[in-house]
């Protein structure tokens, strides 16, 4: 590979294994004796659950054994948890209703577990899951979350009444209320951000290994972040003391944020495998995934926007009910509240915010954090708002945009946020450059000429990653620190082993973490290895999630770098008796300045294991750790511009370029960056355009396979236009931002900008299916000819 | 999904009424009928064996009548249970009106899936059930009235958000097969959906749900409200 520094593009190592077939996931992991889990789940969306009759299926061949709610219960094995305590306005905590991960009494959903079936095969398993009697009263069910809140709706939980979860309040809302009386301008609408399934390429999965000799479960599993898995795990779910119990996320195909979460399925096989005596394997299928992986978005909002007469931004306020589903996830009481509200500032100087967010529980699948995680959410309202207040006030997007952008940092928000960095102007302009926005007219009358609706709409996106400090989000309700942790080990022969708490499911850690150490210390990034996902290898960390690995991640690398630098120049300077201030790191050798002396890191590193000749009091070794906790989060921004062109006789719409100009702070591989940025902005367009999680009104997902949910393929999306300006982010040692998300957060308000201008018609809601579009225009035509 | 019709049958209302009421013309005339026995006057149970596309499949079933009010009007409700596999229920209420000497049967029903069925075949349920409903009306008149003419005027009223243009595509298709109504409706929507329909058909042949399962639950769908309008 070479060496390869900072700002290299290069190749990613760990793709050999993944185009070559030998990636290693946890499918892949077979053990002696293992036997095989599957579920038995509800049909129904809301029911009791009146009996589970398993003889039939205890009869069939391979089946060990039928495990039920009621045995879960009895072995003391803990509800699933929320770990981010909301109160409500009022003062109240958050409304948490018991989720256990065998129900033994009343299903919430479709697809929830109420049993599950050992057998040795899987086949065998499935068929004996199909052959379990569960007999079930039907309850009625509710879907959509206002309906929910009426009186005399379903209620699901004891706990929450009318089915509220908390009632939440973010910002000055007597201020807000003024402004508004003072308003030259005030633009009203209603925003519906769709329910989205996550889809990773590869579904979840667990193996669960019980030693009963030394008490003690091994579990491999698709996860994000196995040292939390393994805390929740151990001090709420109560399957062992954590030092009995090991976490290992090995090769995890995509996450997306469904697989940060301690799922029922995961910590049952745990249980299972103790209670049956042997390895448990668990693969979810595809319909599965659909029913039971964390759902993402699902929020009504109404905003009004105050301007005064200048079309300056006065007050904006907003109004969020936010679908949880039928029970709290691990984090999604977060998402529409401390990673949605404190964003609604946008890149906009507003003096005033105020924000309501109601969360509610339905017979849906839970809902969490899904790339984004509220910033989607945020974004979405913000600039679908600023570009209809253009609209209507007459400005065009830009120059609306450019009145009210911030233009000094740090600048403290009304929500929470304090942004420390940002160009917005400049990212503005890369972007109406690259479009050729001066030249959107003539194409448009192109297109009117064949018969087509041209339209173009922006996006000016802020986002916030690596969510710190560890006592900010403590005081905010978090159940955890979100630190990171690295540890650097020199082997004796001098190549290096970067242990990091951060976890990899795509993101290419094992490339770019080698590109910094490639870049300290002049090696080859042969030379380092990244270790992760382990919890007996590597030191406790907070994992992947938020684009924290970079500026979280790394940082802690960084810090555990300094020190192993720090060590080694101490022990070069003996060596070579000159002085330490004096050793310079040049090209894989330490070398005194000014003299040809020099030694190379292999010679150092194995000094420091000989210890034959160390300075006086120096321990041997040449291993460093470090923990990381941020100051602050990181700002990425930029601006996304859509063209489109919409057929009126169809309603298809077609992308005909997408720019985006991104500000992520300083850069390790922009070839990396790149690729985040083209999934990111396909996942946005796919929720612009395609996808959407559909319930019928009895609580039946009825969007559970590709045939009914539409993913974004390749010839949905042109090829994008990419650029990056760099602010650099004051808060991290590498100055950088993040860039996981950014495509998915900035996209879906461009896209439906550019339809809404094609078709002259605002109520467009996502996904922007031909048949909504269509009528849109018929609509349109309409009123033209009226 | 909720569904309407109107059938003009070439017979007397009473002679209507009995054949409806009859285990034998009406095990003669649901496409794929075994058995259909009478339990109680006003409940029975059938088993049907049903062909869809490539997948041949065995249900069973249990239906009961409620509001008789004869020979002129009925509500009946039917309900199938696949144990993990999901259930299918339907109800319909039943109206005959006499015509000179021809009876116009109008019906509305009203099916409800779940499990399975609704997670993987839901968009399919319309048009089979349709499908099916045609071709027992067909029979039935041929049957009762000693002719074929029965003329078909159904409209379905469909749910909303689920992939409406493939729907309605193929609802339009009187296709002589749901898989082929399905992939023609795919073409026209998308070709995107195509390499789905290839999963699921790959899925089919390896025989987990989305196999014959799935076909058959579609299937049971279409039964149910079959002999939701009927009895």
């Amino acid at each position: 590979m070479g060496v390869e520094g900072i700002g290299a593009r290069a190749l990613r190592k760990e793709d050999k294994r993944f185009i070559t077939g030998k990636g290693r996931y946890t499918d892949d992991i077979v053990l002696p004796r293992m036997g095989y889990a599957a579920f038995v789940r509800s049909p129904h969306a809301h029911a009791k659950v009146v009996s589970i009759d398993a003889r039939a299926a205890l009869e069939m061949p391979g089946v060990d054994a039928v495990l039920t709610g009621d045995q879960l219960v009895a072995d003391g094995i803990g509800n699933i948890i929320c770990g981010w305590m909301i109160h409500s306005k009022d003062g109240s905590p958050m409304n948490m209703g018991a989720w256990r991960a065998l129900e033994p009494e009343i299903v919430r959903h479709v697809g929830q577990a109420v049993a599950v079936v050992i057998a040795d095969s899987q086949g065998e398993a499935k068929d004996a899951a199909d052959a379990v009697v569960v007999e079930y009263e039907e309850l009625p069910a509710v879907v959509d979350p206002i309906a929910a809140m009426a009186d005399g709706a379903p209620q699901l939980h004891p706990e929450a009444a009318n089915n509220l979860i908390f009632d939440w309040d973010i910002g000055d809302e007597a201020a807000v209320n003024a402004a508004f009386e003072q308003a030259a301008h005030v633009t009203k609408m209603e925003v519906h951000n769709n329910r989205l399934v996550p889809n990773a390429m590869e579904p979840r999965a667990a193996v669960a290994d019980y030693n009963e000799a030394e008490e003690h479960h091994t579990l491999y599993t698709t996860s994000q972040n196995p040292h939390v898995a393994r805390l929740v795990l151990s001090a709420f779910y109560n399957i062992a003391p954590e030092h009995k119990l090991r976490v290992i996320a090995p090769d995890v195909g995509g996450g997306f944020g469904s697989k940060i979460y301690i799922y029922p399925e995961e910590m049952v096989c745990l249980w299972a495998s103790k209670r049956v005596g042997r390895p448990v394997k668990w693969v979810c299928d595809r319909t599965e995934a659909f029913l039971t992986d964390a759902h993402g978005r699902d929020h009504r909002s109404e905003a009004e926007l105050a301007l005064d007469a200048d079309n300056k931004i006065i007050a904006f306020r907003v109004k969020t009910v936010a679908n949880l589903g039928a029970y709290m996830s691990l984090f999604s009481s977060s998402v529409p509240t401390y990673l949605y509200a404190t964003l609604l500032s946008g890149q906009y100087d507003i003096p005033a915010i105020h924000c309501n967010v109601k969360t509610v529980y339905t017979n849906t699948t839970p809902v969490d954090a899904y790339r984004g995680a509220g910033r989607p959410e945020a974004t979405y309202l913000v600039e679908r708002i600023m570009e209809t207040a253009a609209r209507e006030v007459g400005l065009s997007p830009a120059d609306f945009r450019r009145k009210n952008f911030i233009r000094s940092f740090p600048h403290q928000t009304p929500v929470i946020m304090c942004y420390d960095a940002g160009d917005y102007d400049a990212t503005l302009d890369a972007a109406l450059k690259a479009i050729d926005y001066d030249g959107f007219a003539a194409r448009k009358a192109e297109a009117a000429s064949r018969g087509k609706l041209r339209g173009i709409g922006m996006s000016c996106y802020i986002e916030a990653c690596g969510i710190a400090p560890s006592a900010a989000v403590g005081s905010l309700g978090a159940g955890v620190g979100l630190w990171e942790s690295a540890e650097v080990r020199v082997n004796p022969v001098g190549t290096i082993e970067v242990l990091t708490g951060a976890h990899s499911h795509g993101q290419g850690h094992e490339t770019t973490f080698a590109q910094l150490i490639s870049e300290r210390f002049g090696l080859d990034t042969d030379a380092v290895s990244i270790v992760h996902g382990d919890t007996d290898k590597v030191q406790f960390g907070m994992g992947t999630y938020g684009s924290r690995s970079g500026a979280v991640g790394m940082s802690a690398v960084v810090k555990a770098l300094d020190k192993v630098e720090e060590k080694a120049k101490k022990i070069a300077a003996h060596l070579m008796e000159a002085a330490e201030g004096d050793i310079q790191i040049e090209g894989g050798e330490l070398k005194v300045a000014g003299t040809d002396k020099k030694l190379t890191f292999t010679e150092v590193a194995l000094a420091a294991y000989t210890a034959h000749n160390l300075p006086e009091g120096m321990e041997p070794g040449l291993k460093e750790g470090a923990f990381y906790d941020p100051t602050n989060f990181t700002f990425p921004s930029g601006t996304y511009i859509c063209e489109v062109e919409v057929d009126p006789e169809t309603g298809k719409t077609a992308i005909i370029s997408f720019v985006a100009a991104d500000d992520f702070g300083n850069i390790i591989n922009p070839m990396i960056v790149e690729g985040q940025v083209h999934g990111g902005l396909t996942q946005g367009i796919g929720q612009a355009l395609l996808e959407n999680a559909a319930y019928d009104e009895n609580g039946q997902l009825i969007t559970a396979s590709y045939m009914d949910y539409c993913m974004p393929r390749a010839d949905d999306v042109p090829s994008y236009q990419l650029s990056t300006h760099v602010t650099e982010c004051p808060g991290n040692p590498l100055g950088m931002k993040g860039c996981g998300e950014a495509g998915a957060i900035g996209s879906p308000p461009a896209v439906i900008n550019a339809i809404t201008d094609a078709i002259n018609n605002n109520d467009l809601t996502m996904p922007a299916t031909p048949e909504q579009v269509w009528q849109l225009c018929q609509g349109s035509m309409k009123m033209a000819a009226e | 999904m909720d569904m309407s019709g109107e059938y003009r049958i070439p017979a007397p209302r009473e002679t209507v009424w009995e054949a409806l009421n009859d285990p034998d013309i009406l095990r003669e005339c649901i496409p794929g009928c075994e058995s259909l026995e009478m339990t109680s006057p006003t409940e029975m149970t059938a088993a049907v064996t049903s062909k869809i596309g490539p997948v041949k499949a065995k249900f069973k079933g249990a239906v009961t009548l409620e509001n008789i009010n004869a020979p002129e009007s009925y509500t009946i409700a039917g309900e199938g249970k696949g144990g993990v596999a999901g259930f299918a229920k339907g109800s319909a209420d039943v109206h005959l009106a006499e015509d000179g000497a021809e009876t116009v049967l109008t019906y509305t029903a009203k099916a409800q899936v779940g499990g399975k069925l609704a997670q993987l075949g839901s968009r399919l349920i319309d048009s089979t059930a349709k499908k099916m409903a045609d071709e027992f009306f067909g029979k039935f008149t041929e049957k009762v009235g000693g002719t074929s003419q029965g003329a078909s005027a159904s409209a379905d009223d469909l749910d909303a958000g689920v992939v409406e243009e493939a729907k309605s595509i193929s609802l339009d298709h009187a296709a002589e097969d749901a898989v082929k109504a399905v992939s023609e409706a795919e073409h026209a929507v998308e070709e995107r959906l195509h390499q789905a329909e290839e999963n699921l058909e790959a899925a089919a042949v390896k025989g987990r749900f989305g196999g014959p399962m799935v076909w058959g639950l579609i299937a049971l769908g279409a039964v149910i409200v079959v002999l939701a309008l009927l009895n």
